[in-house]
């Protein structure tokens, strides 16, 4: 009977027992599979469960023994206690403020460099492309020593003199926080792949009619790739919005504080108050969540093509 | 790098047969294409120059120096890479790195695999699966390490602690005892690594010829003969790749050990990025922290060019 799988005519053949046989194994297969899904994936989210439930949590629970899994009773004051006791409002808008500078700086400049390298002509391309390669090589541990050493002897910033000492130049401001991060070489690749797939033949007839370089870039072309620049929009709006070590380490100031630094800050403050600092954590989590649950399709898209580096 | 393919294309009208009409014509098109070409690559470049190009020497230079920001640098010759060479935590944090990436690479690699081959086919909730199994890796780490530091709570009210507790054990200290400390990191390392590498197995399955798996199936391969038969040796490329990316991004761990130990307890879980940061932000040693980022990048050259040798081409488009 092995001779029948190569004609796809064969699971209709007169073999009727094994055919049933069959279709009995798959719905066990089925079955087995479904349970370990839901067992594993319920597995996957259980730390954000318990997190969303500690964050609703009678504190007085908490010193219960055993606790009760559920809260027995929501709490959600502990949103607005966490917020008077630290001031996350500032925290997000910091934040959004970063990331949302991430995503507008990474769309314009990264943007322009990709369709350069992708349909342009000039001299310089192929090395300005291996640089780029080579810079998303080098980790960010391996150069925040000479940076944040660069940020705090800014010139003629934050008292320095114009040879960049006297002073503490960008520290403690949002130069510090915007600008060494601003432009991700990673974006200008990602760009420039999103741009060597467009026709070159729309670029040659667009010249023709008279349109200029810039106008062929940002009406002809760039409107082709809606897609892949909602994607980097969305993955420089979450690197900026999970960034750590570096706003740790330039700002100092409560009002400069971004909302990750500012957990971290927090539990520090809060210490045991675990109800408290889970809504806070929940704070700091949940819109990320909600965006990649709204543009599943472009992060997806993107991180597919981040693992490709 | 053939990648720059575009960019060397030979201009179009050139090939054509038709002598063209204006050459001067065509000759300005190239000139403006070859200024707007610079000019558009040139913000991005200038700032990648600034900011990771001259960091690199800066780091390189202030690696033979001995620097604590108050006082001018001094050359200091070879001498951090001397301490570095006889300081044993940053070896012990290089080791750490060896084993949360030995242990937690080879798990999380072989659950991804499992979740991306059982999502492949069409089950129903596939969406919410995958995004169930996906939400670790979006979440900040911050926030997913103040998750499991409170899991981990040593009270009776964490987690672990409280589940363990129904079976009559514990509390046990899981990041405050050096037995379990490294152990609790690595568990939280596979969970948030599963992610990411299940989306990559993803769009290689894609690529899985599915006439195989029903061939297959007639003969009576069940589901494992399948698994092991098939989709292992058709995943090859994409197990070395993940393998190699997940090894670069073991060592540039450092959120997760900020927040989860510090380190510790008495050090058992420092990493060669915690030790940089002690060792510049802490101890104002910024010659030597140099020293050993200088370190940190060349083991992750390496790593980087075994995973070109061993992926070859498919970098790139």
């Amino acid at each position: 009977m092995a001779t029948d799988t190569h004609t796809p005519a064969g699971p209709a053949a007169p073999d009727g027992g094994r055919e049933a046989s069959l279709r009995g194994r798959r719905r066990l297969e089925r079955t087995a599979i479904m349970m370990f899904l839901v067992v594993a994936s319920l597995a996957m989210a259980a730390p954000f469960l318990w997190m969303a439930l500690s964050s609703i949590r009678d504190p007085t629970e908490l010193a219960k023994v055993p606790m009760p899994l559920i809260p027995q009773d929501p709490r959600w004051e502990n949103f607005s206690e966490a917020l008077s006791r630290a001031p996350f409002a500032i925290y997000a808008r910091n934040s959004l403020i970063l990331a949302g500078a991430a995503a507008i700086l990474n769309v314009t400049f990264a943007s322009a460099c990709g369709y350069a390298l992708a349909k342009l002509r000039f001299r310089l391309a192929p090395a300005v492309f291996g640089w780029m390669v080579a810079c998303i090589m080098i980790p960010f541990y391996a150069t925040v020593i000479p940076v944040f050493l660069m940020v705090r002897h800014m010139p003629l910033f934050g008292g320095n003199t114009i040879l960049g000492t006297g002073g503490t130049g960008w520290i403690d401001t949002w130069w510090a926080l915007i600008v060494p991060g601003a432009i991700s070489p990673f974006m200008v690749f990602l760009f420039r792949q999103f741009y060597v797939a467009t026709p070159t033949e729309l670029i040659e007839a667009a010249r023709l009619d008279g349109v200029s370089e810039l106008g062929i870039y940002t009406r002809i072309i760039t409107p082709l790739i809606t897609p892949g620049l909602l994607t980097v929009a969305l993955l420089s709006f979450e690197a900026g919005w999970n960034n750590f070590l570096w706003p740790l380490l330039v700002t100092t100031s409560d009002s400069l504080r971004v909302i990750q630094v500012g957990i971290s800050s927090f539990r520090q403050e809060a210490s045991t108050d675990w109800h408290l600092l889970m809504a806070g954590t929940t704070m700091a989590a949940v819109p990320m969540i909600i965006l990649f649950l709204v543009f599943q399709r472009y992060f997806v898209q993107g991180f597919a093509s981040s693992g490709i580096k | 790098m053939s990648a720059t393919a575009p960019v060397s294309a030979p201009p179009v009208a050139a090939a054509g047969p038709r002598p063209h009409p204006g050459t001067s014509r065509r000759r300005s098109v190239q000139t403006a294409e070859r200024r707007w070409g610079l000019l558009l690559a040139a913000p991005a470049t200038l700032h990648t120059l600034l900011w990771i190009g001259v960091p690199i020497i800066v780091a390189f230079v202030l690696s033979f120096t001995a620097y604590d920001v108050i006082n001018p640098p001094e050359f200091a010759g070879l001498e951090n890479y001397a301490t570095i060479f006889g300081d044993e935590l940053f070896w012990l944090s290089v080791v750490h790195n060896v084993i949360i990436a030995g242990v937690g690479i080879p798990i999380s690699m072989f659950l991804a695999l499992l979740f991306a081959v059982l999502l492949n086919r069409s089950v129903p909730g596939q969406g919410i699966f995958r995004v169930m199994v996906f939400l670790p890796h979006i979440t900040a780490t911050v926030a997913v390490a103040m998750i499991w530091l409170w899991i981990y709570n040593p009270s009776e009210s964490g987690l672990f602690n409280v589940l363990l507790g129904t079976f009559g054990i514990g509390p046990v200290p899981f990041l405050t005892n050096s037995d379990y400390a490294l152990a609790s990191v690595i568990l939280v390392t596979i969970w948030q690594g599963i992610g990411l590498k299940m989306l990559i197995y993803l769009a290689a399955l894609q690529g899985v010829d599915t006439q195989l798996y029903e061939a297959a199936e007639l003969d009576g391969a069940n589901f494992v003969q399948r698994f092991l038969k098939i989709t292992v040796p058709m995943l090859k490329p994409a197990t070395f790749f993940i393998l190699v990316t997940s090894l670069i991004g073991n060592f540039q761990t450092f959120d997760l050990i900020y927040i989860l130990t510090e380190g510790g307890p008495a050090n058992s879980t420092s990493v060669v990025t915690y030790r940089i940061y002690q060792t510049a932000f802490q101890e104002f040693r910024m010659g030597l922290a140099s020293a050993q980022s200088v370190i940190l990048l060349l083991i992750l050259v390496v790593l980087a060019l075994l995973s070109r040798k061993i992926v070859g081409g498919t970098d790139g488009d």
